[in-house]
């Protein structure tokens, strides 16, 4: 196996939580997680050798989910399930299952800029500046998003002031 | 003293640089509202790193495992090839720091030099050869063909060094294969180790700004250094 194929496999396991955090639906997740790597496959001579695989990949992923969920995404924003969001994640144990759906149906109900500057710092751990960079957008655009959509968590999952 | 709630979200990520976190610092010391708002800004990331941590640990399906593995029917593109013309030509290439890498990879194997300061692997750019063992051995701040101006923690909590060389100035961060090069320009320190004084490179404000934004916390002192050397810079 080339080297590119096995870094990619090493990354997948992040992938597929960056996936989960943005679509919140295991299958769709997954569904995601093909596309990217396929897109990846096929544009893997455009990959400059020694920069982030990782950011390469989280950009692709994401802009994958822009074209892709585009539609999806408005009904989804309308129609905030908290029952389904519970019943998500049905691997793991019980207390794991919980917290992700309380987690879950809070992130469900972010705009898609909030969401994806969230799951990008505080899901996936990257840097504001490793994140504007893949979001393609200014430091400041970031942190403005991010802010308010951390803001609006803390609202919904009981950490207001 | 009004802090913007983008500044405190920053010092509640330990994002800003060593002056801003002074300034939210002082705020903090004189409200206690924009302290709990740090508070809570904390028990959100460790809620959502909490909540998502364990699918990162699940195993992955065999379907998407397959496309990685085993016989896939995608055609990769063909990579870009060289232009006959020139072999430094470097069309499109989206960032300086890449194209910086490229010239110290063009430069070592121009000479064919085998032992030379950076290794070109499929996991990307390591330092080898003198560059290697200075990174591994050397105390920041001293002199010789290798200078190493400061050792930090990056935030996925593994070491970096900002170094400065002949042949090429970079960052490298340890990882198990080495020291992988973050970023790499043309080297600054004088070929010859004439004692004279070290000029900073030009290299020297970028490298300084892009190793803050990697930065955990800050900067090793010379004990956290030192202990870091002993340990071989494993965690």
């Amino acid at each position: 196996m080339a080297a590119f194929e096995n870094e990619l496999l090493a990354l997948l396991p992040r992938l597929r939580r960056f996936a989960r955090s943005l679509t919140h639906d295991a299958a769709d997740a997954d569904d995601l997680c093909q596309v990217a790597i396929e897109k990846a496959l096929v544009a893997q001579g455009s990959w400059q050798v020694g920069t982030r695989l990782d950011s390469w990949m989280y950009r692709i992923m994401r802009n994958a989910w822009i074209d892709t969920a585009r539609s999806r995404r408005r009904a989804a924003e309308t129609f905030v399930a908290e029952e389904a969001g519970m019943a998500i994640g049905a691997e793991g144990n019980a207390e794991a299952r919980v917290a992700l759906g309380e987690v879950d149906a809070a992130m469900r109900a972010l705009p898609a800029e909030q969401r994806e500057a969230v799951a990008l710092v505080l899901v996936e751990g990257l840097a504001y500046k490793e994140a504007a960079e893949i979001l393609d957008i200014p430091m400041g655009t970031l942190t403005s998003r991010l802010v308010r959509g951390r803001q609006a968590l803390m609202a919904r999952l009981g950490e207001a002031a | 003293m009004t802090i913007e709630p983008e500044l405190l979200m920053g010092y509640a990520d330990n994002a800003l640089d060593p002056l801003t976190t002074k300034r939210v610092e002082r705020a903090i010391a004189a409200d206690p509202a924009l302290a709990e708002e740090v508070a809570r800004h904390r028990r959100l990331k460790v809620k959502l790193a909490q909540a998502y941590a364990p699918l990162a640990e699940e195993s992955v399906p065999d379907r998407l495992a397959a496309l990685l593995t085993g016989t896939s029917n995608i055609v990769p593109m063909p990579v870009r090839p060289a232009r006959p013309a020139s072999r430094f030509s470097l069309p499109s290439w989206q960032s300086a720091a890449a194209m910086a890498a490229c010239l110290v990879v063009g430069v070592v194997v121009g000479q064919r030099v085998d032992q030379g300061p950076v290794a070109a692997t499929n996991h990307g750019l390591y330092a080898a050869g003198s560059l290697a063992r200075a990174l591994d051995d050397q105390a920041s701040g001293g002199s010789g063909p290798v200078r190493v101006a400061v050792s930090f923690r990056a935030q996925d909590n593994g070491f970096c060094r900002v170094f400065q060389s002949a042949q090429a100035d970079g960052i490298a961060c340890r990882d198990p294969k080495g020291w992988a090069l973050r970023r790499t320009m043309p080297g600054t320190a004088p070929v010859a180790s004439g004692g004279g004084y070290a000029q900073a490179g030009s290299s020297d404000a970028e490298l300084m700004a892009a190793a803050q934004d990697m930065m955990a916390d800050m900067p090793l002192d010379a004990a956290g250094e030192k202990a870091a050397i002993a340990k071989d810079w494993q965690n």
